[in-house]
This record gives structure tokens, C-alpha cells and sequence, in this order.
């Protein structure tokens, strides 16, 4: 079905932007390289009517389409040998409503997530996510690649927030679902199947999401222990006396955690001590932070993974939480043996960890092959976040998918027959 | 079809025990807790393993005939209604506890374990199963799962997609599969988070792992009355704008007040509208934000406030708000529980329009309400023996959902759609959003065996009927319009 013409990309242009209502669509530039694939040519569309104008066109002339917010995760997922068209939503930004008494808001995809954050802290409210690269990462591309940071822990990831979505599909028709009330179970859940479908099933042109409350006051414990040995304990030690922070991380080497607590001032307080004291049970050294400080201690610790200046492959490794010990420690012989270096950072209390590796490529290739065989389907996960094309098609970036697979492939199908959306990049390679 | 030789499969499959064919036996299974639409299936199963459900629906897919799963039958949608010529399968023998993992936080059960049994199991560990309907103690797992329950406290810790980690289920060819697992972010589109809230349409889920939350340290009750629903509604808005999220915030009516009175006798204030609040948390945390809660309440006019001084008082005020829909029973001798979401900050507007339109019907409606997430339960109460009055009252309830979809809301918050709401489905979504939610259906059921005529509106079922116009009893009334 899919055709490469041999028509030149200013023609392809011409002959798209004769189908548009404006003329968004242009001849590809260099910084619009995707893995060190030059896209044909580039769509900025304004309206999601141009959204739909571009996929229709593309799905008719058999060209294939990659979507793009902020670019900061565009080299997530495979590599794809060529790339038609790039649709780049970051003209497609604003927010379309904040209901503050109802606490949500509709966002359009390119919006950035600071953006929209600056907007809902006029009533001291804010879309209770921090993943990494606040300040150029899309709401589009979170939503589509399901992606969060610390404060997971207690406010959940882009899927438990999503309420509602108005999406384009491969051919071109606008759909919603859900809606702007936060208790709403009329029809199927497209706003949750879209959410970390990598672009796969349709383009994400607004959502709409429950908020959540500022909190008065912060403080974070940082606790540096001796070994990743005594990180588990310590979790369950807080676990145990119904400690409830917002963010319970974990970095290693050295082994250190984060343990932020939100609330008014009296009660963050409160709860730091007693983390604090914990802490000293289980053989750590804790201060507590809180304004600039605390600023800085989480800035440093998304910096240990993410950092822009940080080369080398990311991992998204998922664990069992009560596997939380053994895993560090099998990432920790795993490096040794294959002389990599390695930070880890993540969600203790969740088992989800992001891993950075940084050495030979065999040698990583290798780390990647050795977790994934000690891991049980549906018990963790070990997936390529970023990599270089070479080792992404040496390991493949998901890893096994399971008695899932065929039934996935075919809601892909019926969404995308004709495979215009990214064919490949999808979860799963769909 | 279902002839005699596709019967003895399923016999071969269940065993004779297994297998429900007798008519009259069959009417146990007719309905659901929507009473009002009855069906008797032409045959129902009750397995015992996944294996068994694995080879009902293989039969049903060889033979194209449709089948329904169904729970413990307490939803209120109609979503277990029973195909006429189709397979029941009743899920309810399937109530084994598979695994406690209390370190991962997890337990895994099959579906036809009860809500509340969740909690049991948990409980001595100092867990607990946080989405809790008002049927907690009879609705089965399965059930929330199709639904996407939610209950009291989702205003805080969200419904049961929020809590489901993984299901093993049958997909309507028959396939076993398994969605999301018992570790976080299984790679794949999420199809856990579709299938959940499915009604039952897309598959037959045979196992479940759940989430269980520690048990918070301090849980704080509060019963406060008040003169007017919009003096409640305001101190609800205060409190979000203090921003502060309570485990529950829940509204009940003079009317509904009343009833939870006469049934089971709280202790509630003869008021025009009570508020319940629940604030959990630490300790410290907890008694912070009961003192602000209190001051919220006292700026609204809030008189006879009760707190709940320990679990036993606590239980009997929750007690009242949970019994209050069947407690209508006893101020009525029937009433039509409806189910819309609006706006939070629009209740003072849809409780006008839902006040002008009791005068205007002359049938009394009782108003529950999940304040917190917006959630109106209104009751319209009617008596069946008067003629006409059960065709009002369903128009009534109709036209309450469209004060819901005015402002922005939704056609359900917790019961679903179901049979009962199918033919409204146009009113809140356009065909190009139905055409793509059938696009997930195609994939799972390109059949339509799997619950078929539930969820999606069809010409059979929403159809015009044909021949002359003549106007309904609500037009005449001037309570209802043709659009």
C-alpha cells in the first residue's frame, strides 16, 4: 500500500499544501533529523483541521507520518528507515480552558507543559506531572508516550490523569472521548488507549485532564545510605507507618533517596522528621530540604539520567517492588561485567526505574539481553528509552509483549489500515 | 442457534450442574439491577475455571451465537442483560483468592469475588481495596471491572482502572490473553485501560490483579446539615478552593434524607441538604484539614454537625449515604435511579432545572450526590400502579441527563450505558466518535457476540417507530421536546 513517489519534496509540498487551508506543510531542514533520518518534508499545522487535511492526504497518497511535540522523546521507539512527512504540533499550543472550580483544564497538544502549569497556577493549581524537560516537552507527546516523573508516586502517570481527548485518525476524521468531568465511564476509553501509543493509533489534538491542588508547602528528605541494599527497607519502613509522600526516588551509585512531602507547612514538617527518623533506623544519613535546595536536589537528581549533556542509552527498566533490591543489585553486576558505567534513578515505591548506561555498544546490547531474561512476563519490563539506531535494532526497543500482541496489531489495523502513522514505532513495533 | 446438540457442548463443557436451561430457572438471570428491561437468556452456564469460559465463548465464536457475562447482576445499566438468543455466563462460581502479595501490594482474584471480600482479605495486613460502589457488599469484581466503578472515595483514589494492574481474559474468538500484568507500564497499547469500563463487550475476564493501599493513619467523618443545597454546594466549592482533596465529599437531599431516615435510621438532621465529609491521611495532615474543613462549614451556615468519633459512628453515618437508594423504597413504591456527571460548579444551575422540573412533573426527586466529582444520583419517585406515571418518570430521568449534557457533563458517571442508555449515546457523542470507539469493538468482536446490543445505539434498538406521530405523555405535559 505505502508508495515512496519519486516526486521531489518541493512537489510534495506543493501538492500538499494545495489540499491544506493554509500553507503549513515545508521542504524538511536538518534540524528535523530523526535518528539521522532527514523527513521528506514538514507539516506545522495550526488548527486541528489541518491536522485532518495532512493525515487524509497522507493516508490517500500512501505516505507515512511521524508526529512531533517539543521533539524531546522523538528518538523513543524504533528507527525508522525513512520518514515522509513530520507532523510538528508545537504551533498547535494554548490552553482552551482552565475550570478551576472544577479543578481541570483542555490543553491543545503542542502546548508545553510548563506552559500550561504557568497558567494553572494563577489559582494555584497544576497538571500533576513532572517528567523531564517540563520546559519543552508537549502535552502531546507525554500523553502519547505515557511518560511521568517522581511525583508519580502519589498523583499517577499521564493515563490516571487523562478525562478526555479529541483525536485525529490516519484518515483524517476528528473523534472525541471522554469529556471535561472528571467521573465519566459513557463509551470506550479512546483518551486511555491513545496515552503511550507512541502516535500509533492517531494524532492527540487536545485533552483535557483532572488537576490537581498546589500544595502550600515542601519539603524533601535526602537520605544517603551506605548501599542500594538498605533502599527497599527503608521503603517499606515508610510503607509501614503510612508514610505518604508524593515522591519516593531512588538514586544509585552511590545509593541516595528522595522523599518529598507536600501538604501545609506544619504537616510537610512533620512527615520529613519522621521520615528522617526512619531513615536513621535503617542506616541512613537524611537532611531535609525545602526552597531553593529542594529546587536543586531534584533538578540534580533528574539530571542524573536525563541530562541534556548526558550521552550514552536509557533504559526503562519495570520491576516487582519488592524485587527493587535484587534488581538494583543485577544492574549493578551486570554493569560491572560488562565494564559500563551506570546511573539508576526512579520510582522506589512503584519499581520503575530509568537506567543510564554509558560504554561499548556489544557490552550494552548485552546488559539489555541479560535483564530481560531474568524477568517474568507481566513481572517488569526492560525497554530502550534512548539509544543509537545500532543498538536499538540489535536488542529491539520493547522487549517481549506477550498474548497481547496479535489482539493489539489488530485494534492497530483497524485504526491505521493502511500503516500512514508511523508504521513500526509503535509499542510493540506496531 | 441454539438447538439441542450445541446445549449438550456446553453441558460437555460445564457439566450438568454447570448448565441452566429450564425456563423457569432461567428467570433468575432475566435482569439486572435495571429491573425494568428483562430478558430471559436462551441458556446460562456457570463455570467454574477459566478453562471453561475459554471453551463457552470458543463455542459461541464456532457457532456465531452471542453471549453475555454477567456478576453478582447489582449494575444498573442493563449491562448484564441477557441475550434472548444467546449464552449467559455467570461468573459467580469463579470466587477464588488466586494470591496475597502483600510486599508488591498486590492480590489476585477471579472475578466473581465480592468487592468488600478484597478488603477482607487484606485487612489483618492493614490494606484495603480503595474503589468502594454502594453495593460493595454484594457486586463482584468482574462487574466493577466492566463498569469502572467507582464509589465514595474515587474523588480522592479514583476508579477501578486506577487500581486494576493486569486481567488474564478471553477475548470473543475465544483467545486467552493477558493485559497489563502484576508489575507497572507492560509494554503494548494499553488495551487493560479500554477493556475496563468496556460493559462487558469487548471481553470475558477470568482473572484480576489488583492494587491495595495501605491503610491511612487517621480518618476523620463529618455530618454537617445545611438550609439550602446551595449553601452545601458552596461550602463544596470552598473546600476544592481551599484546595484540599477529602477521601469523599457526598450530598444528600431533603427527600433522600428522609428515606435513609425511615430505613435505617443514621441519625441524620431534618435538613434540606446534609454534606458528608472524609478526610484521610496522616494524623497531623487529617486534623489540619478538619479544622479548615469546619471553618468552610461554618462560613456556609452549617448547623447540627456531627463528627464521628469512632469507626462504629463513622460506619452509621456512611450506613445512611449508602442505603439511600434503596431506602427510597420506603417514601415510594417505586423510583428510577439516574446517573449523570455535570461540572461540579454547575450544581446550584442543575439543581434549579431538576427542582422546576419536579413541580412541573409532579413526581418527587430525590437528589445523592458524589459533590466532590459531580456525580448526581437523582431519584425520581413514581407509582407504577398509576397509569402513565412509570413512562413519565423514565422521561423525567431522560430529561434530567440533558440538563447534565448542557453543561458539558456526561450521560454516566459509575453505572454505565448499558441497555438503557444506548439510543442516548448520540446526544454526547457525534457518529465520528461512535465510529471510532466501534473501531476498538471491530478488533475485539468482529462478530458482535460479545454483549451485543449494549454501549452503541442501533436503528433495532433506537430506531423510530413506524407509523403515525403521536405525541408522549411528557410532551403533552410539556416536559419533553423532539429535537
Amino acid at each position: 500500500m505505502t508508495t515512496i513517489t519519486s516526486a521531489s519534496p518541493a512537489d510534495a509540498v506543493a501538492d500538499l499544501n494545495s489540499r491544506l487551508d493554509a500553507p503549513v506543510a515545508r521542504v524538511a531542514a536538518h534540524t528535523d533529523i530523526i535518528d539521522g533520518v532527514l523527513p521528506r518534508l514538514v507539516v506545522e499545522p495550526a488548527t486541528p483541521a489541518q491536522v485532518s487535511q495532512t493525515l487524509a492526504w497522507a493516508t490517500e497518497r500512501g505516505r507515512t507520518v511521524i508526529v512531533r511535540g517539543g521533539g524531546t522523546k522523538i528518538g523513543w521507539g524504533p528507527t525508522s528507515s525513512s520518514i515522509e512527512v513530520l507532523l510538528s504540533m508545537s504551533e498547535l499550543d494554548g490552553v482552551e480552558a482552565h475550570r478551576h472550580g472544577d479543578l481541570t483544564a483542555t490543553v491543545q497538544a503542542g502546548t508545553t507543559l510548563s506552559a500550561l502549569n504557568a497558567v494553572l497556577a494563577e489559582h494555584r493549581q497544576w497538571l500533576a506531572l513532572d517528567p523531564p524537560d517540563e520546559d519543552s516537552a508537549t502535552i502531546g507527546g507525554i500523553v502519547a508516550t505515557n511518560d511521568s516523573g517522581p511525583r508519580r508516586h502519589w498523583h499517577g502517570a499521564p493515563r490516571d490523569l487523562i478525562i478526555g481527548m479529541t483525536l485525529v485518525r490516519a484518515d483524517g476524521v476528528i473523534a472525541h472521548s471522554g469529556g471535561i468531568v472528571v467521573k465519566n465511564v459513557a463509551g470506550y476509553d479512546l483518551a486511555r488507549l491513545l496515552t503511550g501509543s507512541f502516535g500509533s493509533l492517531g494524532v492527540i489534538v487536545n485533552a483535557t485532564f483532572k488537576l490537581a491542588p498546589l500544595a502550600e508547602a515542601s519539603r524533601t528528605v535526602v537520605v544517603d545510605f551506605p548501599g542500594t541494599d538498605q533502599c527497599a527497607p527503608y521503603v517499606a519502613g515508610l510503607v509501614a507507618q503510612a508514610s505518604m509522600p508524593t515522591a519516593l526516588e531512588l538514586a544509585a551509585p552511590p545509593a541516595r533517596m528522595l522523599v518529598r512531602f507536600e501538604s501545609v507547612e506544619t504537616v510537610a514538617e512533620q512527615q520529613a522528621s519522621h521520615a528522617v527518623t526512619i531513615a536513621g533506623q535503617h542506616g541512613g544519613t537524611a537532611v531535609v530540604l525545602t526552597g531553593d535546595d529542594e529546587t536543586c536536589a531534584w533538578r540534580a537528581h533528574d539530571a542524573r539520567v536525563f541530562g541534556a549533556d548526558q550521552g550514552g542509552t536509557i533504559l526503562k527498566v519495570v520491576t516487582m517492588p519488592a524485587e527493587l533490591s535484587s534488581t538494583l543489585a543485577r544492574i549493578g553486576e551486570e554493569a560491572q561485567a560488562n565494564q559500563l558505567d551506570y546511573a539508576v534513578t526512579g520510582r522506589a515505591g512503584l519499581g520503575v526505574l530509568h537506567v543510564l548506561l554509558t560504554g561499548g555498544a556489544a557490552a550494552r546490547a548485552s546488559i539489555i539481553m541479560a535483564l530481560r531474561s531474568r524477568v517474568p512476563l507481566g513481572q517488569g519490563s526492560v525497554v530502550v528509552r534512548r539509544a543509537d539506531a545500532e543498538l536499538k535494532s540489535l536488542v529491539g526497543v520493547w522487549g517481549p509483549i506477550g498474548d497481547g500482541l496479535p489482539i493489539m496489531r489488530e485494534v492497530k489495523r483497524r485504526f491505521d489500515p493502511t500503516g500512514t502513522l508511523g508504521p513500526g514505532r509503535g509499542p510493540g513495533g506496531l | 442457534m441454539i438447538d439441542s446438540d450445541f446445549l449438550s457442548e456446553l453441558e460437555r463443557i460445564v457439566g450438568t450442574d454447570g448448565l441452566v436451561r429450564d425456563e423457569s430457572e432461567l428467570l433468575t438471570y432475566e435482569s439486572d439491577g435495571l429491573m425494568s428491561h428483562r430478558s430471559r437468556p436462551a441458556a446460562a452456564v456457570l463455570p467454574e475455571t477459566a478453562e471453561q469460559v475459554q471453551a463457552v465463548v470458543r463455542l459461541c465464536h464456532q457457532r456465531t451465537v452471542p453471549f453475555v457475562a454477567r456478576g453478582q447482576g447489582t449494575g444498573l445499566s442493563g449491562g448484564a442483560l441477557p441475550h434472548p438468543e444467546g449464552v449467559l455466563i455467570v461468573m459467580t462460581r469463579m470466587n477464588r483468592v488466586l494470591d496475597i502479595d502483600i510486599p508488591n501490594q498486590r492480590i489476585t482474584v477471579e472475578p466473581g469475588v465480592i468487592n468488600l471480600e478484597v478488603t477482607r482479605q487484606v485487612a489483618s495486613d492493614g490494606y484495603y481495596y480503595a474503589p468502594d460502589p454502594s453495593s460493595q457488599v454484594i457486586c463482584s469484581i468482574g462487574g466493577n471491572l466492566a463498569e469502572n466503578s467507582g464509589g465514595a472515595h474515587c474523588l480522592k483514589y479514583g476508579f477501578t482502572v486506577h487500581h486494576v494492574l493486569g486481567v488474564e481474559a478471553v477475548l470473543p474468538d475465544g483467545e486467552m490473553v493477558h493485559l497489563g500484568g502484576a508489575a507497572l507500564d507492560s509494554p503494548g497499547l494499553d488495551l487493560l485501560g479500554v477493556v475496563v469500563g468496556s460493559e462487558g463487550t469487548l471481553a470475558v475476564v477470568t482473572k484480576v490483579t489488583l492494587r491495595v493501599l495501605r491503610r491511612p493513619q487517621a480518618v476523620r467523618t463529618l455530618l454537617a446539615a445545611f438550609d439550602s443545597t446551595d449553601a452545601a454546594g458552596n461550602a463544596v466549592s470552598d473546600v476544592i478552593a481551599a484546595g484540599i482533596i477529602p477521601a469523599a465529599i457526598e450530598m444528600m437531599d431533603r427527600t433522600t434524607i428522609r428515606a435513609a431516615e425511615a430505613a435505617v435510621q443514621p441519625g441524620f438532621p431534618d435538613a434540606e441538604a446534609v454534606l458528608i465529609v472524609e478526610l484521610d491521611g496522616s494524623q497531623s495532615e487529617v486534623e489540619t484539614r478538619f479544622k479548615q474543613i469546619e471553618a468552610v462549614c461554618a462560613r456556609n451556615q452549617a448547623w447540627g454537625v456531627q463528627v464521628a468519633q469512632d469507626d462504629a459512628q463513622r460506619g452509621r453515618i456512611w450506613m445512611g449515604r449508602k442505603a439511600a437508594f434503596a431506602a427510597m423504597g420506603r417514601v415510594s413504591p417505586n423510583y428510577y435511579v439516574q446517573d449523570g456527571v455535570i461540572p461540579r460548579s454547575t450544581l446550584p444551575e442543575v439543581l434549579r432545572r431538576i427542582r422546576a422540573l419536579e413541580q412541573r412533573s409532579g413526581l418527587t426527586i430525590g437528589n445523592v450526590f458524589h459533590a466532590g466529582d459531580g456525580n448526581l444520583h437523582p431519584l425520581v419517585c413514581y407509582d407504577e400502579a398509576v397509569e402513565g406515571q412509570a413512562e413519565l418518570a423514565e422521561h423525567v430521568a431522560s430529561e434530567i441527563l440533558s440538563y447534565c449534557l448542557d453543561v458539558g457533563g456526561s450521560l454516566t458517571g459509575e453505572h454505565g450505558i448499558g441497555s438503557d442508555k444506548a439510543c442516548h449515546m448520540p446526544k454526547m457523542f457525534s457518529a465520528d466518535d461512535l465510529a471510532t470507539m466501534q473501531l476498538v469493538r471491530v478488533a475485539f468482536d468482529p462478530d458482535g457476540i460479545c454483549n451485543p446490543d449494549k454501549l452503541f445505539p442501533t436503528p433495532r434498538l433506537c430506531g423510530e417507530v413506524p407509523g403515525p406521530y403521536r405525541a408522549h405523555p411528557a410532551e403533552t405535559a410539556g416536559l419533553a421536546a423532539r429535537v
